[in-house]
């Protein structure tokens, strides 16, 4: 039996396999795109670290060994490791509120200069999926509202397309006095709620 | 024995049909970018991805040797998937009016780098990733996992 142990085919196998059961996860922690730093827990059966600084890093070898404990990672070995994710992720959907004159589709003035943030986002993300919102708020009843904020939504969408945006990478949806930003009884003006969103992704 | 059989295809043709009606409603997001070979897997087919196309909940994202590809899931989580990287959507719920919230994804193989959204600003404590060797959680932040 001990011979086996020096069979060279089998020290081999028992490289490989050991190779082969041997991966390594690495994790690192970046500041996001505001600056602003997070907190990340790396945990398994050997333990759990928590890491709150950037380029915080924790390795990670086995199901039951604790992670490593964290060490700061140079810009240099964090570009040479994910130089590629770090160009290929999208940028972060933005979103747009736009307010309404009471009872209209008229957008008010500090509305109407957003426009030009929003047609700017769409081009910052080459964005085709582009989601107009409407919302009314609780003044009138329930199917005039749904109207109103539907109308809302599409004058919005039509001055996006008059813009240049192609209609179809707009997707207009309108929920009436149903999702209420302010919170009110029914048969209140509340200028906050009567909005549209605009999310660009 | 022909009887059986053609009860088992009716029972399987149900099925389908039923799970592709609820696949229309579980969308979680979208791929945004896609670059060389990369596949969208789901329950019933593997599709070559393509920008716009949805991400429902269940389904695994596939990178081939020279591919990447660009997510962003609906509570404004973007994900990006280096070369042989997969990983797949356990669980998605955003749906903060009636707190319904979480996100577990499983980090197969690859490389990756990730943004969290809102799910993990309202509800940190239902937000996982689970790699082969640990689990992460996290309080809305951005990061980076290698899995070698």
């Amino acid at each position: 039996m001990s011979s086996l142990y020096l069979k060279p085919w089998f020290a081999c196998l028992l490289l490989l396999l050991l190779y082969g059961c041997t991966q390594k996860t690495t994790v690192v922690l970046l500041s996001e795109p505001d600056g602003h730093v997070g907190n990340l827990t790396v945990g398994n059966i050997g333990g759990e670290v928590e890491m709150s600084r950037p380029a915080e890093a924790t390795v990670i070898s086995g199901r039951e060994s604790s992670p490593s404990k964290p060490e700061i990672l140079s810009e240099q070995q964090i570009n040479a490791q994910f130089s590629v994710v770090l160009a290929t992720l999208p940028i972060q959907p933005e979103h747009f509120l736009l307010y309404f004159e009471k009872g209209s589709t008229i957008l008010t003035a500090e509305s109407e200069a957003m426009l030009p943030m929003i047609l700017q986002s769409i081009t910052d993300r080459n964005s085709e999926n582009i989601s107009v919102i409407g919302h009314s708020d609780t003044a009138g009843n329930r199917d005039y509202n749904l109207r109103l904020s539907k109308e809302r939504a599409l004058a919005v969408s039509q001055v996006l397309i008059e813009k240049g945006t192609p209609r179809t990478h707009i997707t207009s949806t309108s929920h009436g006095e149903e999702n209420l930003l302010i919170k009110t009884e029914d048969n209140v003006q509340e200028e906050k709620n009567r909005r549209v969103e605009v999310v660009v992704k | 024995m022909k009887s059986f059989l053609t009860i088992f295809c009716l029972l399987a043709a149900l099925f389908a049909g039923a799970e592709s009606c609820s696949a229309s409603t579980d969308s979680v997001g979208i791929i945004k970018t896609v670059s060389g070979e990369v596949f969208l897997v789901s329950t019933q087919k593997s599709l070559s991805a393509a920008p716009n196309m949805k991400i429902n909940r269940g389904d695994t994202i596939k990178t081939g040797a020279t591919g990447s590809v660009g997510l962003i899931f609906d509570d404004d989580t973007v994900v990006s998937l280096g070369p042989n990287s997969e990983i797949a959507v356990e669980s998605f719920m955003f749906n903060p009016v009636d707190q319904e919230l979480s996100f577990v994804s499983r980090l197969i193989k690859g490389t990756f780098c990730f943004v969290t959204g809102q799910i993990a600003k309202l509800a940190p404590k239902k937000v996982k990733f689970e790699t082969p060797e640990a689990t992460l959680g996290v309080r809305g932040t951005k990061f980076l996992v290698e899995i070698d």
